[in-house]
């Protein structure tokens, strides 16, 4: 590998990170008038034109405030909890796919940080990683509030663990490959004729599980336990000051990006446009480059409506309650994840035995 | 390059390992065994085997450390070493020297590859292919140790309960 | 393991990221602290009902251990499912071995139910 190659990764690898960091600031203004928009309200308008301007005054606001570090933690994790959500929120985009490659100096790159030959356990493995943040960082607050918080926030994540990852089994049963990148190209063409040939077609139970388990996993409101602000404060995160509730939300909406662009690769043909292969597609813009840049803004817009579906879905649906939350996991998902799973085994065997 | 990897993920692995050994607090012990567990999935990464890397950090860093980091959390073993008793320590230290000098005779009794082996083309699909051929019967074996252990489990804690006058 | 390269950038990144924030949120905040702000209160109770951390509820160690169960056994899965459609073209014994293993999965889930281990209903 030269050294043109080393910088030009290094700032691919850079260019695609900032530009999930971006997530953060338009889901603060999207979330928030998102909301105001469903309760029939106004919502925040005065801070630019639209309002657009809200999320740097948030962000000020949060930067100016006192950092308060209460006398009853244990210091260091303290102040390591937040970090270690977003440290692995930040990893796990390094799987995502974006698009096929782009040309540049009469080389390719793929438009990904790291085509991984095990992407999807990669993602299921760093991704599980977030939980110690949340544990550790509710335990080193010694306040009973965060202590419950952090024990239901890990119980749910680790609960719903299990039906993500056999929704993600059952697409690897379908599409015969760990890798992110060969799921996208398996999903190129048309099914029946008229479909696009997505692995929503082929895997609804497995994409529908997925889903779930998607929301559960971001702590995201019908399954935002943790923070149940009528009986735990603010659950796991009630000792920390304005900085860190940023970070943690910061690497609440990443996770919800890559929990985005996992089902946009998985179930929903990542890059590739409905009815349209990328062959004809290159015929028309005549440029790889080009064919690139659409490739791009196509999983970025798929991305985009799926961000709008966590929107929607918060100011929509109520919250559960712990137990209730409990039985769906482990009564429900998980055998449907593993009725799942053998039907799309026995499907596959008569599909190759006609 | 790769020697350079080795050495550093290694020194890492044993770093963050005697940092289990040496702090006073568990919940500190548990975080440097996450660190450890970090470190060894990087030698299986340096050994070209994606598969077990990923694995390790699922099931030993996603997992195990997370039931140590639950069990010292509920149990608040905060005092526990200065409270364990010189017999449990004298078998820990025991077992600890007999694993060791087991290991150092192993590998002075054979002789010492002086590279690293060739990594074998496609190794995920070969490592999935002899799980289900040729080690088909342990595979199969494992899952019901597995069930047994699901039911040993809520006997323990069965019990557990009942002794604890029906507890919640 | 050369694929695994670009993470150590994005791991680089990640801890810039993270040293930013921790030093943006140390220069810019006032620092102010007084011992009642910096004291434990508990809905303006100055001195909180028993120590936060006393031992509580053993289900949560129930669903970490049940968990770690269900994830050696979906790890299990996953090479499976790597190799079932190559596998297809020499007879259904990959089906078979995977039916009886999920068989035995299936009936520590029943139990878990039957017993209402986790206290669900």
């Amino acid at each position: 590998m030269e050294w043109t190659d080393l910088i030009i990764t290094a700032v691919k690898t850079a260019v695609i990170y900032l530009g999930m960091v971006q997530v953060v600031p338009i889901m603060l203004i999207v979330e928030r008038r998102g909301a105001a928009l469903m309760q029939d309200r106004p919502g925040p308008n005065r801070v630019g034109p639209f309002g657009l301007f809200q999320p740097i005054a948030d962000v000020i606001k949060m930067m100016m405030k006192e950092v308060t570090v209460p006398r009853q933690v244990n210091k260091a994790l303290f102040l390591l909890g937040p970090f270690l959500v977003l440290f692995p929120a930040s990893l796990v985009i390094a799987a995502l796919p974006f698009g096929d490659y782009f040309t540049l100096l009469g080389r390719d790159y793929l438009l990904q940080v790291a085509n991984i030959d095990v992407g999807i356990l990669y993602v299921l493995a760093i991704g599980s990683l977030g939980i110690y943040g949340i544990l550790f960082g509710g335990w080193a607050s010694n306040n009973k509030f965060s202590l419950i918080g952090a024990m239901r926030s890990s119980s749910q994540i680790i609960s719903y663990e299990i039906p993500l990852g056999l929704a993600a089994c059952s697409a690897v049963l379908w599409y015969g490959s760990f890798s992110l990148r060969e799921m996208v190209y398996t999903q190129e063409g048309t099914f029946l004729g008229i479909l696009p040939n997505w692995g929503f077609f082929y895997q609804p139970i497995g994409f529908l599980l997925f889903f779930i388990a998607a929301f559960a996993e971001t702590n995201r409101l019908p399954f935002d336990l943790p923070e149940t602000e009528a009986e735990l404060v603010a659950g796991f995160h009630t000792e920390y000051g304005p900085m860190d509730f940023g970070t943690f939300f910061m690497a609440e909406y990443m996770n919800m990006a890559t929990m985005s662009g996992l089902m946009v690769a998985m179930y929903f043909g990542g890059w590739h446009l409905p009815w349209v292969s990328d062959v004809t597609l290159l015929q028309w813009l005549g440029s790889r480059n080009l064919l690139a840049a659409l490739q791009v803004v196509t999983v970025i817009v798929k991305i985009s409506v799926f961000m709008l579906m966590f929107v929607w879905v918060r100011w929509t649906l109520p919250r559960f309650r712990f137990d209730q939350l409990m039985r769906l996991a482990w009564r429900n998902l998980i055998p449907i994840g593993l009725i799942n799973l053998v039907i799309t085994a026995l499907i596959m065997y008569f599909r190759s035995a006609q | 390059m790769r020697e350079v990897l080795f050495i550093a993920f290694s020194l890492f692995t044993i770093g963050a390992a005697s940092g289990v050994l040496l702090s006073r607090n568990p919940v500190y012990s548990a975080f440097s065994l996450i660190l450890s567990f970090f470190g060894l999935s990087g030698l299986y990464l340096l050994w070209g085997s994606t598969f077990m890397a990923m694995i390790q950090i699922l099931i030993y860093t996603g997992a195990i450390v997370v039931l140590f980091v639950f069990v010292v959390m509920l149990l608040n073993l905060q005092t526990n070493r200065e409270n364990s008793s010189n017999i449990v320590f004298l078998g820990v230290v025991s077992a600890s020297v007999w694993l060791f000098s087991l290991i150092i005779l192993r590998v002075l009794t054979r002789s010492i590859p002086n590279k690293i082996l060739e990594i074998p083309e496609n190794q995920l699909r070969t490592i999935s292919k002899l799980l289900f051929t040729r080690y088909l019967w342990p595979f199969e074996i494992l899952s019901f140790f597995l069930l047994v252990m699901i039911i040993a489990i809520f006997a323990i804690t069965r019990t557990q309960e009942i002794a604890h006058g029906g507890e919640k | 393991m050369e694929a695994f390269l670009p993470v150590g950038f994005l791991l680089i990144f990640a801890l810039l990221l993270c040293v930013g924030l921790f030093t943006v949120k140390r220069l810019l905040g006032p620092r102010n602290p007084v011992s009642s702000k910096l004291s434990v209160y508990e809905c303006g109770v100055a001195s909180p009902e028993g120590n936060a951390r006393a031992p509580f509820k053993t289900s949560f160690y129930l669903i970490a251990v049940l968990f770690l169960l269900f994830d050696v056994e979906a790890a299990f899965f996953f090479p499976w499912a790597l190799v079932y459609r190559e596998s297809l073209a020499e007879g259904p014994a990959l089906l078979i071995a995977m039916l009886i293993y999920m068989g035995l999965l299936v009936l520590g889930l029943v139990y878990i139910f039957r017993k209402d281990c986790l206290k669900l209903n």
